[in-house]
Parts: C-alpha cells; sequence; structure tokens
C-alpha cells in the first residue's frame, strides 16, 4: 500500500505548488477593501498627498487626517508665498494685446522643441481643438464655441498671444495655468505656430 | 431636394434682387434656374469657409452658444447694419445705442470681436450660408433608442463556453438516461424469459448493484480523502495568498465619474487630467478647477445626467475638496513613483491600468502584488535609447553580459530600490 501513499504526497505538493503562481482572478468586483495583511505597514502614519484615512473608529492605527485645514492632508501654499524657482505670470487676463505684443518665448525653436510641442498639444489641447487645430476634437461637439487655431486672425497671432491664452484663458476656454507649466505652454504655442498653422 | 431650392430662393431674395425676380418669373425655364443656384452656391460655399473660419468660435446656426443663434438673422436685423455691427459692434453698442444690439448685449454680457477683414460680400455669403442650413430635425425616438442600443453594446461580450458546457451536460444526463431506460427494458424482458437462458447469464440479469460494498473499499476512501484534502488545501492556499491583494476593486465615488465616457469617447488624454503622471511620484487626483474647464459649460451628462455635475459645480462654488476614494492603494513600505515609469520607462498607462477607457467605474487591474512588480522588471528591457544616463552602464552591461539590458541587471530587484 505504499505507492498509494507516495502518489498522494506528490499530489499534496503539487496541488499546493499550482497555487504559487495564482492571478488572483478569483477575487470578485468589489466595493469594500478586503482584508489586510499589517494596516500599520501599509498606512503611512506621516500625511500623505492623495491618501487619506478618516476613519477614526474602525481604523485607528492608519488614522492620518490632518485636523482642520479642510479636512485634507495636501495644503494650500502660503498666501504670498511661490515655490523655489518658480516666476509668476501676474499678467491681467484682459491684457491678451500686451501680451501678444511684448511677452519673448524663452526658446530657439528646433525640431526636438517642436516634438516636444506636438506631445504637450496632443496631451492637453486636441480634445478640443483638434489633432489639426481645426476645432474638431471629439470634446468640441459637445463644449462648442471652440477656436480653430488655423483660422487667418490667429494665423497673424504671435507666439505670446497663445502663451497668453493658455494662461489665463479667453471666452469659454479657462486658465489652463494649473495644469500646463509656463515652458511647456511656450513649447505648445510653438508647435501651434509652426506646424499647425504651417501645414496648408 | 425641392426643399433645398426654395430655401435658397430665399438668400436670393436678399442678396441678389434681379436674380430672383428672374429665376421666379422665368421658373419654367430649367437652365436659368440652374445657372442662378450655381452663382448662390458658391457664395454659400464661400460663406461657409468664412463661418467655420471666423465664426464658430462663439455661434452656432441654430444653437445659443456664447453669442445668439444666428438663424434667420435677416428677419431680425438690416443687412446694412448687420455689416455696420460685424466691423465695429462696440460703435453700435456704446455710441450709437441701438435697441437690438443693446438688448444683446445685456443678454450675452460680452461684446462681440470686431472684424473689420471681412469685406460687405463676406459678410453677405456668411449670412447667405447661415440662411440655407436647415433647422435640425426634432430629436426622434430613434435616436435615443440607438443612444441606449450603444451603452448596451459597450457592456463586456457573453461568453458563450459557459453556454456550451451546460448544454453538453443536458445532454449527456440525457444520454445517460435513455441508456438507463434500455438497460431497464432489456432486463425486463429478459427477465420474462429467465428459464430459456444460460447459468451466467442468469446471473447477469439479477446482479444488484451493491453501494455500501462500494464505499467501504480502500480504493474509494483513498481516492476520495485525497481528493477532498487536495481542494481544501488548496482553498486555504488561496485564501490566505489574497489576503491584502484588492484586485478588482471598484470603489463607489462621491461623485459618479465615467472613465469611458471622458477617456475613451472624449478621446481626453489621461494626463490632462492626472497631471503629475508625467512629472512626480503621484499621478494626481485632478482638482475641481480642471473638472471646470469643460464643466463650466458642460452641464448635463449622457450617462449620469445632470445632478452628478451639478454637484461637482457645487463643490466648486463652496471651494470643497471632492473625497474621492483612492482605487490603487500600494502600501506605505513600498516605494513607487509614476514619472519613473512613464517618462524614463516609457510605459502606457494601460499597461498596468487596464483599458481604463472601457470602464464605467474603475477597478484595480492589476493585482500589485511584490511577485507582479518583480515579474515585469525581470522581463523589461531598459528604455536606453537616446537617454546619456544609462550609456556607461550600457557598455558595461555588454561587455559582462549577453541579451538585452533587463531592469534586473541594473539593480531593479535590489530590496532597497522600493522598500527603504
Amino acid at each position: 500500500m505504499k505507492w498509494i501513499l507516495y502518489i498522494s504526497a506528490t499530489l499534496f505538493i503539487a496541488s499546493i505548488f499550482s497555487a504559487c503562481n495564482h492571478n488572483f482572478d478569483h477575487i470578485p468586483v468589489h466595493e469594500n477593501t478586503r482584508w489586510e495583511f499589517s494596516p500599520q505597514m501599509y498606512h503611512s502614519e506621516a500625511y500623505e498627498p492623495v491618501t487619506q484615512v478618516v476613519d477614526r473608529e474602525n481604523y485607528p492605527e492608519s488614522y492620518n487626517t490632518s485636523p482642520g485645514n479642510n479636512g485634507m492632508n495636501v495644503r494650500m501654499p502660503v498666501p504670498n508665498t511661490i515655490k523655489r524657482g518658480f516666476t509668476p505670470y501676474n499678467v491681467d487676463k484682459d491684457s491678451l494685446n500686451w501680451a501678444a505684443a511684448n511677452l519673448k518665448s524663452p526658446f530657439t525653436v528646433t525640431e526636438e522643441l517642436l516634438a516636444e510641442g506636438e506631445v504637450l498639444y496632443k496631451r492637453y489641447c486636441s480634445h478640443c481643438h483638434g489633432d489639426q487645430g481645426k476645432a474638431d476634437g471629439k470634446v468640441a461637439e459637445k463644449f462648442k464655441g471652440i477656436a480653430d487655431l488655423t483660422q487667418d486672425r490667429l494665423k497673424a497671432a504671435s507666439e505670446g498671444h497663445f502663451f497668453h491664452v493658455i494662461s489665463k484663458g479667453k471666452g469659454r476656454m479657462l486658465s489652463h495655468a494649473s495644469q500646463i507649466s509656463q515652458e511647456e505652454r511656450w513649447k505648445i504655442a510653438h508647435y501651434v505656430k509652426e506646424k499647425l498653422q504651417k501645414t496648408e | 431636394m425641392s426643399f433645398l431650392k426654395i430655401r435658397s430662393c430665399f438668400s436670393l431674395l436678399i442678396f441678389v434682387p434681379t436674380f430672383i425676380l428672374f429665376s421666379v418669373t422665368v421658373a419654367s425655364a430649367q437652365g436659368d434656374k440652374a445657372s442662378a443656384a450655381s452663382g448662390n452656391q458658391e457664395m454659400i460655399q464661400r460663406g461657409e469657409e468664412l463661418f467655420k473660419g471666423n465664426c464658430t468660435q462663439c455661434h452656432a446656426v441654430h444653437e445659443k452658444v456664447v453669442g445668439p443663434a444666428l438663424t434667420g438673422i435677416t428677419k431680425r436685423v438690416p443687412m446694412a447694419k448687420i455689416i455696420k455691427f460685424v466691423h465695429n459692434p462696440a460703435q453700435l453698442i456704446s455710441v450709437e445705442k441701438d435697441k437690438y444690439f443693446v438688448d444683446l448685449y445685456n443678454e450675452y454680457k460680452i461684446e462681440m470681436t470686431a472684424f473689420p477683414g471681412l469685406s460687405d460680400n463676406d459678410i453677405k455669403s456668411i449670412v447667405a450660408y447661415i440662411e440655407s442650413v436647415p433647422p435640425p430635425a426634432p430629436k426622434s425616438k430613434a435616436d435615443t433608442g440607438g443612444d441606449s442600443g450603444e451603452v448596451a453594446s459597450s457592456e463586456p461580450k457573453k461568453d458563450y463556453s459557459e453556454l456550451i458546457l451546460v448544454l453538453t451536460v443536458i445532454t449527456l444526463i440525457l444520454v445517460a438516461i435513455t441508456l438507463l431506460v434500455f438497460i431497464t427494458v432489456i432486463r425486463k424482458y429478459l427477465k420474462d424469459r429467465e428459464d430459456t437462458l444460460a447459468e451466467e447469464d442468469k446471473e447477469l440479469v439479477n446482479q444488484k448493484f451493491d453501494i455500501n460494498a462500494v464505499i467501504r473499499s480502500k480504493g474509494f476512501i483513498i481516492t476520495v480523502s485525497v481528493i477532498f484534502s487536495m481542494v481544501a488545501i488548496r482553498a486555504c492556499w488561496v485564501g490566505l495568498m489574497s489576503i491584502g491583494i484588492e484586485q478588482n476593486y471598484a470603489p463607489k465615488q462621491p461623485i459618479p465619474f465615467s472613465h469611458k465616457l471622458h477617456a475613451g469617447d472624449l478621446k481626453i488624454d489621461c494626463g490632462y487630467c492626472h497631471t503629475g503622471v508625467y512629472k512626480g511620484k503621484q499621478a494626481n487626483i485632478p482638482g475641481v478647477n480642471i473638472c471646470m474647464n469643460c464643466h463650466s459649460v458642460v452641464k448635463e451628462g449622457p450617462v449620469y445626467g445632470k445632478a452628478a455635475i451639478a454637484s461637482l459645480i457645487d463643490h466648486y462654488e463652496k471651494n470643497k475638496p471632492i473625497q474621492w476614494v483612492r482605487v490603487h492603494n500600494l502600501p506605505d513600505l513600498a516605494y513607487f513613483n509614476h514619472a519613473q515609469h512613464t517618462v524614463v520607462g516609457g510605459i502606457e498607462c494601460k499597461t498596468c491600468h487596464g483599458q481604463i477607457d472601457t470602464m464605467q467605474v474603475v477597478r484595480q487591474h492589476a493585482n500589485l502584488t511584490m511577485g507582479w512588480c518583480i515579474n515585469c522588471h525581470r522581463e523589461t528591457v531598459v528604455n536606453a535609447k537616446g537617454n546619456a544616463y544609462y550609456d556607461r552602464l550600457l557598455q558595461f552591461h555588454e561587455s559582462k553580459k549577453k541579451g538585452d539590458m533587463k531592469v534586473e541587471d541594473i539593480g531593479g530587484l535590489e530590496c532597497s530600490k522600493c522598500h527603504y
């Protein structure tokens, strides 16, 4: 009867190891979190951005919400301060003509710069203004009132014009300053001027 | 077709009275009519180009956008005044205080941009184009039906393998029943003429199935216990292994937000909202101001209607943060940096997050275990092209080892890379 023992032992081991390389597909779609292994090591005791445990009763060990501060862990910048190495762009929204006439790009136009500009344009602009700047992006169908970047009026506009509009908004477009850094705005402006407006 | 012709006649009436007289009086003369229509067609075409290039930013023909809907403009304002207004809106609004335009200004709270560059003829052709556009057909029920059909078709396709399996099982059961019926019938038939059968066959016919003997047999007990313990051990093992794994976690968010709509249908790039993903450790949950870039205007969605967007705007106006529920929770004991993977590694979002652009509710796609990280670090070739940082590493690697330089070759499996 020894052979039965051997076979069953082999099967045991095989069954155990077959579980090793598991893909966890058996876990169903669930709305609430499941068991945690060691919560103390999973949740940061220090305040972390975009992660916050607010349930003090059920998770006393992982509770890490800043008191006050509107319930957020992310802090607002202290008033009247700027981050290191940052120059704020404080031209008034209505001073578009001044900005268009006076602002100068810090970049010299190269192919690499335009390639970077294209990536940024496709990321931040094309869903409204369209891949070719013809205001035919998918969002434009719902949003309405989107500028065709290849129209004559904008072909005559300077890079500074685009920089200012991205920074401060114009018409229905709101300021994109929180998403797009100043360098990126210049790159997009160059791409629009050098590529989109010169295709025809 | 006839409708179009009537429309074009209207615009002719406005701009080229001689033509219209001509075409109305000699309505039967086909040739003349055609030539008039083609001249008009050119004008409309030019008008369309100009309209799309200059006006659509703020105007639509049948819809209020930034400015008023323009259809029927010639019935409201004489042509001369339209031209004057387009050339210099401020003149009519602030200086002459024309009642019609002052009312418009008060309604829309914005003064139109002046277009002194458009000639009188340009403006006339734009108006001709506007008047030539037929009103949109009212939304029929078929349209809305189409919409819901789209939603239905977007659901995951049904897997038919399960159905096939069930059908096979049913067929097999039916076959078994038929065979049983056969056996009983034959046995009964043979029993009736038991006398004519040989001794061996008699035994076979009268044989009884003893289930107790089978259950008590050693082979049966061993087989069942082995199978049972295998299943039990595997279930325990899998259960223990999946503690702390949150694959398929799809929490309910305070405001329902469809990634399928925004990232899939509207083709908004991930980085437009998750601004940090190419810049730093966190991919960022967008602030409400980024939502408002579009939702300052778009107030009704196709999936969740008006209530969800109204709630969003309420948060914006009260300057109240939205408490989104985080889906991907990497334990604090592991360090992960988005920019390192997206910029340096050039990895796409969907490699780890799955087809977010098809998810109505976002679900954790990967299991985010250490094994999953390690596996990728073992398999992925370092994206060293055009990155001077890797030049010397690459040189060193080529002198020591064969094959591509994988992440593990440059310390991608070191504990302290992620745990410190």
